[in-house]
Parts: C-alpha cells; structure tokens; sequence
C-alpha cells in the first residue's frame, strides 16, 4: 500500500516537473525569437559586436597578406636578377598588374571633390542637392571618356568589376562604405579631363546648378597617387574559351 | 524513486519544450504568469515539506489550480485594460520569498544544532575522558 503510493507521488511530481520546465524553456524560445525591445538591442549589440571584431580580423589579414606580397616580390626580384628569361617574366607580370589595377599608381590629373549642398540656401527637393551614385556614375563615365587611365573614389580604384551602389546615406564601392565629401583622383591628360569635365552643359555644370558643391583641380605635378584595388578577381563558372 | 521522477521529468519536459513550435508572442504573457504561478507552489510545497504539513492534493490542486486561475485573471485584466497581471506576479512572488525565508530558515536551524551537538559530543567525550 505504501509502496504503491510512493509511486503515485513519484508520476504525479514527475508530470509536474515535466510541464513546468517544458513551459520555461517554451517560454524562453519564444522569448529569445520574438523581437521585444530589449532583445532587439541585445542582437543589434551582438551584431556589431561581431562586425567590428570581422573587420578587424579582415584588416589583420589584410595586413599579412600585403606583407607576403611584398616577401614575393623580393623573392621574384632575386631570383630574376640572375636569369633573362626571368626578367621578361617579372615585367609581364608588372604589365599585367598594372591593367588589373592591381598596382599603387603616381601621376598628374584632377580631383574632384563633390560635397552635398547646404540645405538652408535651396529649398525644394532636398535629393537635388545630395551626391547620389548616379552622379558617381556620370563623372566616372565621364572620365574614363576622356581617357583617365586610373581613378579612385575616397580611396576605392575603379577597375572592371567595381560596382557603385546606393546604400542609405552613404554609397557601396568595391563593397565598401564611403561617404561625402567624395574625392574623385583620375590620372590622365590633367587640362583634357579638366576641360571635358568643366564644359558648359556637362554633367559637372548641371549638378552645381541643382545645388551640390562641386570642385575640380587641375593638378600638373605627379602627386596623385591612386592606390591599388583590394579586392579579389574570381573566375568560377567562367573559362576561356579556344 | 521519487528524485529520479523529478529529474526525468525535467529533462523530458526541457527536451520535449525546446523541440515544441514556439508559441505567439500575445500568449506569451500568460504562459510566463502560469510559470510564475506553478514556480510560487513548487516553493510553497517545498516550505509545507520542511514545516511538516506537506499534503499532495492540497500541492497538486494549487499547481494546476493556481496556473489556470492566473492565466484566466491576466485574461480578465485583458479585457478590461486593467494590469491584473501585475497583482498576480507582486503576491506570488512575495510569497515566494516567504517560503524561501521559510525553507532557509529551517536549514540554518537545523545546520546550527549539527554544530552544537558535535560541540556537545566532544565535551562529553572529554569529560568522560577526564574522569577515567
């Protein structure tokens, strides 16, 4: 009889703990999914937690990998330095560098800086007087018209695959984050880019006329320097065809 | 046997709860207060335990009893734009602290007279021992 009693305690206490932690840990999950405030903050923390700490790993890679190249090319320059044949090589290879965009280029040109309009002085449309990615367009295109042999936005080279992208406020080059004022460096004919850009009814003249600060320098000594493209080409579905 | 219960119980129902589809987010306020509830009696059994007036009709009846009623009453105060649920979590957690200075209590007590006896177990054994 007592035995048997022993065991109804022992079912009835089980069930009951099995409701009570299978209702918290339900309750946990669907707190944990729903988005309350505080969790909200609590993933936005986490996330740029872990933004900033990819960043930093990127850029210590980064750091390594410029390290490395430089050992190569001193390796290269070694060993070239004996052999001919080697020597046509590593000039191939610079060649090739330099029209990947692959290279830290030196020369004369223009800058143009662009900065978003000063609201207080235009009223109207406010989008009118903001640098937007389509305005990033046109002058590249513009340029490379005119026969800019290298160009970089804030830092970021435009090479074949660079992409120029609306996101919010700023605007995505390369996949990375710049913001006004944008400095745009091109190396070329420093009165010819100058000219083709400034000519009345260009692109330039509309875009002062609708309020965005716009300015071009015409720069003769070969102090722009226009670093390389940091990014990675990838061919993988691609393949020469004979 | 009746340990083993419990903890079975509690794996099961965390294995069994974390596998379960995630209840709305409107529900989930009722369900926290049905915990809040059967957590306050789990306490309020263990407290009855340790004074010596455990009965399990009177543990079983308010776990369940309790649960509902607080989910009904949150319902209630749904419906009429009252906070009922407030009410609800302010007395079972005071009640909790209660029963958790109840439990705590008992076991200082019982903590302190093992100390003393073992004192008092000593002096008799030098006593005895100074009298041989």
């Amino acid at each position: 009889m007592k035995q048997e009693n022993k065991i109804k305690i022992a079912i009835l206490l089980g069930t009951m703990c099995f409701f009570l932690s299978a209702g918290i840990v339900i309750q946990i999950n669907t707190v944990r999914k729903s988005t309350t405030t505080v969790g909200k903050t609590m993933v936005e923390n986490e996330l740029r937690d872990s933004v900033l700490r990819w960043k930093q790993k990127y850029e210590n890679e980064y750091e390594l990998l410029n390290k490395k190249e430089q050992e190569l090319d001193s390796l290269r320059q070694k060993s070239s330095s004996t052999d001919e044949s080697y020597k046509v090589l590593t000039s191939q290879l610079k060649n090739y560098n330099l029209l990947l965009g692959n290279s830290e280029l030196i020369g004369r040109g223009v800058q143009i800086t662009l900065n978003d309009g000063d609201s207080s002085m235009f009223r109207g449309n406010e989008t009118q007087y903001i640098v937007h990615d389509g305005d990033l367009y046109e002058i590249v295109n513009a340029l490379k018209n005119t026969g800019a042999e290298a160009i970089s936005i804030n830092g970021q080279r435009i090479v074949a695959n660079t992409a120029i992208t609306c996101a919010g406020n700023t605007i995505l080059i390369n996949g990375e984050k710049v913001a006004v004022p944008y400095v745009i460096k091109a190396i070329g004919s420093p009165a010819g880019l100058y000219g083709s850009l400034t000519i009345p009814g260009g692109y330039l003249y509309w875009l002062e006329y609708e309020g965005v600060n716009v300015k071009v320098e015409q720069i003769e000594k070969d102090t722009i320097v226009i670093p390389k493209y940091n990014g990675v080409y990838k061919f993988d579905k691609a393949t020469i065809s004979e | 046997m009746i340990y083993i219960a419990i903890i079975l119980g509690c794996i099961l129902g965390a294995i069994i709860g974390s596998l379960s589809p995630v209840i709305p987010y409107t529900y989930s306020s009722y369900l926290s207060i049905a915990i809040v509830a059967a957590l306050d009696t789990v306490f309020g059994g263990i407290a009855s335990v340790v004074k010596g007036n455990f009965d399990l009709k009177i543990f079983l009846s308010g776990f369940f009893g309790n649960s509902i009623l607080s989910i009904a009453l949150t319902y209630l105060g749904e419906k009429l734009n009252v906070d009922i649920y407030l009410a609800a979590i302010v007395v079972f957690v005071g009640r909790m602290f209660t029963n958790l200075a109840i439990i705590r209590r008992y076991y200082i007590d019982k903590w302190v007279n093992m100390i003393e006896k073992n004192k008092d177990n000593n002096i008799e054994k030098k006593d005895e021992k100074a009298t041989e």
